[in-house]
């Protein structure tokens, strides 16, 4: 059932590739006979055939994940899209220390732990990978505030 | 053979440069840790380190030492958490629970340790010896493959991955294909015509390949460590003082030789890695040797077999990569992605015109051997003790890791959403018993595929027929047929004998 339902999702996606295939994709003058369209045709039907057989013949029945699980993973994806979101504003200091506490946190560490691990995370690897591997990271809005502020009054 | 010698002192000469030595080591070490933490294997450890050593700005050659330490460091590694936890570290070190996990627990772990130890290193060296010997013999072959031969060797990856990997020959054709499809985004090189590109300018050069790597193996490795995440600590047993005898060697000394050559052939077949070499490396030992009926129960050459196996794989797995640049399994799928961003063309051409490259990391890789053989050895106890790291430290240590590497290659936190969400839809992947190498394999070889192909079909002006006009691509046809044949020919035999068996038996 799982499987039907995937590669119903997929084989949507794989007709709209294959339209734009068929239809939209062509080279305005060309020398060789195989255009930009000729690769995307055969791939799309390679695929089609591919998700018609699984269509035909699913092998995994149930995704055999509990409704804690999913709401444990549903979170996850949820604090990783927040940390992405929250990675430029707040910086990588401050972000990673939210967000590892909150995955630490609920993962099933003690909370004292898990902000120790987070203040850890952030702080010694910012430390280690801007100022001793000099990566790029982003400081944080906040942080670039206060600088500009400071350095205007110095100014 | 000249060839050979002038090669390996160029690549020794870049290996023991002091500062690519240091990265030897350090990969080495890193890749062990990795390899031993339960969950994450070779693939996820590459995948998730490799944007940071690019970001770091290293040269080409020591970039991918560095990398191919982590590699086969954690080939070396995988099998702690297997004798000691009995949960493999990877799928290439799942054959060794079976005569690892009984030896510990009769406490025996330390000679069990140091056992696979040695057959670990004895399976990697004897690869790498194969390889420095094949590799540039094959290379020169290789250079005379036209474009309609890649074709039909692309064809003959694509259908040994499909039948030799996965539970489903469909699913790893599908997956095969969605990577080749994800690799058609962008401007086509050939005609500047942009392809599903709906107007974003971000994806104008294709979908990096730093991205989808992370997203697909670290991401979805991420999920799948909180999906099965378990409270509180796994027990590792403990690290005894016993140490491997004489009388063990002499044992498995055949059981090593005979496992490192199946694990090196298997290991070059494109597709199949380490996990393949070892399973079939176990079954062979256990049809041959098996006469008393211990494996399974710590038998010694149960525990060397696959061990060896997996590693002389990791080692044969390099040599389509750099002498074809058709890469033998998924972790080497990235390496060779690795090599595409530094400008290098993995193939045949390499060994002449990158030999510093091509030859620094076969050197490195017989040092690597050595210090994995001196790291593990007496280290061992301080790799069992990062077992017990829990669960709720590692997991968001690796996302931290993959947001650091993914951001420092352009500093686009839209990337970050990219490989969220590449990463949700590897997970679902993997739920569905599709395997993600073929997904990687797929993406990276694309454009050399759909390349070699409009190329082949340019020069006959048109004309299918030229895919078959040569004895070299007749050759891999048929090949690539064999391959898909043979299995089912075989389950169909094994099938038939057990039905006669019991038969007989009633």
């Amino acid at each position: 059932m799982v499987d039907r339902i995937f590669a119903g999702v997929l084989l949507v996606v794989t007709l709209a590739y294959a339209v734009i295939a068929f239809t939209a994709i062509s080279a305005p003058f060309q020398y060789d006979p195989l255009g930009p369209e000729s690769w995307p045709r055969i791939l799309s039907l390679v695929a089609i055939a591919c998700l018609l057989v699984i269509l035909w013949k699913p092998d995994t029945e149930e995704m055999g994940v509990t409704r804690q699980t999913w709401f444990r993973l549903g979170a996850t994806v949820i604090m990783l899209v927040a940390y992405s979101e929250l990675y430029e504003p707040l910086g990588f200091i401050l972000a990673t220390i939210l967000f590892g506490t909150t995955l630490c946190a609920m993962l099933g560490a003690g909370i004292w732990r898990s902000a120790l691990f987070g203040v850890a995370a952030g702080v010694l690897g910012y430390l280690l990978c801007a100022t001793l591997l000099e990566l790029n990271l982003p400081d944080g809005e906040l942080y670039e505030a206060i600088v500009d502020t400071f350095q205007e009054e110095s100014s | 053979m000249e060839t050979v010698l002038t090669g390996l002192a160029t690549g020794f000469g870049v290996a023991l440069d002091p500062f690519n030595l240091f990265l030897v080591l350090a990969g080495c070490f890193a890749g062990t840790l990795i390899g031993a933490l339960p969950g994450l294997g070779p693939i996820n450890g590459v995948a998730i380190l490799l944007p940071i050593a690019y970001g770091l700005g290293f040269g080409p050659e020591s970039a991918l030492i560095l990398l191919a330490g982590i590699y086969y460091g954690a080939e070396y590694g995988g099998r702690i958490s297997s004798i000691l936890l009995n949960v493999p570290g990877d799928a290439g070190a799942v054959m060794t629970t079976l005569d690892g996990n009984p030896m510990a627990r009769a406490g025996l772990a330390g000679r069990a340790l140091a056992l696979s130890a040695i057959a670990s290193f004895i399976g990697g060296t004897f690869a790498v010896i194969l390889m420095s010997l094949f590799a540039p013999t094959l290379a020169s072959f290789a250079v005379t493959f036209s474009p309609a031969d890649y074709v039909a060797l692309m064809v003959f990856a694509f259908a040994s991955l499909a039948s030799l990997v996965g539970k489903s020959t469909v699913k790893t054709l599908l997956g095969a294909t969605i990577g080749l499809m994800l690799a058609t985004i962008g401007i086509d090189a050939n005609t500047g015509v942009p392809r599903y590109t709906f107007g974003l300018p971000d994806i104008l050069a294709g979908i990096d390949f730093l991205i989808v790597v992370v997203g697909l193996f670290g991401m979805a490795e991420l999920l799948t460590l909180v999906e099965h995440q378990v409270s509180g600590k796994l027990k590792a047993l403990p690290v005894d003082k016993s140490f491997v005898r004489m009388a063990d060697l002499a044992k498995c000394k055949w059981t090593i030789v005979r496992a490192s050559v199946i694990g090196f052939f298997i290991g070059i077949l494109p597709g199949t890695g380490a996990s393949v070499a070892s399973a079939v490396a176990y079954g062979t030992e256990k049809r041959i040797s098996d006469t008393d009926k211990t494996f399974g129960t710590g038998d010694v050459r149960g525990l060397a077999a696959p061990e060896a196996a997996n590693n002389a794989a990791a080692g044969g797995a390099m040599v389509p990569m750099l002498t074809l640049g058709i890469p033998g399994s998924g972790t080497t799928a990235i390496l060779l992605g690795a090599l595409l961003m530094f400008n290098i063309q993995p193939g045949p051409m390499m060994f002449v015109q990158r030999p510093e490259v091509a030859w620094g990391l076969i050197a490195s890789m017989y040092i690597g051997n050595v210090a994995l053989l001196v790291i593990n050895l007496p280290l061992v106890g301080l790799f069992a003790r990062m077992l017990t790291i829990p669960q709720h430290y590692l997991t968001p240590l690796i996302a931290i890791l993959a947001f650091i590497g993914i951001y420092t290659i352009v500093g686009n936190p839209f990337d970050l959403l990219l490989i969220t969400g590449l990463g949700v839809f590897g997970w679902f992947l993997r739920k569905l018993d599709f395997s993600l190498a073929p997904v990687i394999l797929g993406f990276v070889l694309g454009s050399l595929f759909e390349n070699n192909l409009r190329r082949a079909l340019s020069i006959s002006g048109g004309d299918w027929s030229i895919l078959v006009a040569d004895y070299k691509s007749i050759v891999l046809y048929v090949l690539a047929l064999l391959v898909v044949i043979a299995p089912i020919w075989l389950s169909r035999r094994a099938r038939k004998m057990e039905g006669d068996g019991n038969s007989k038996a009633i």
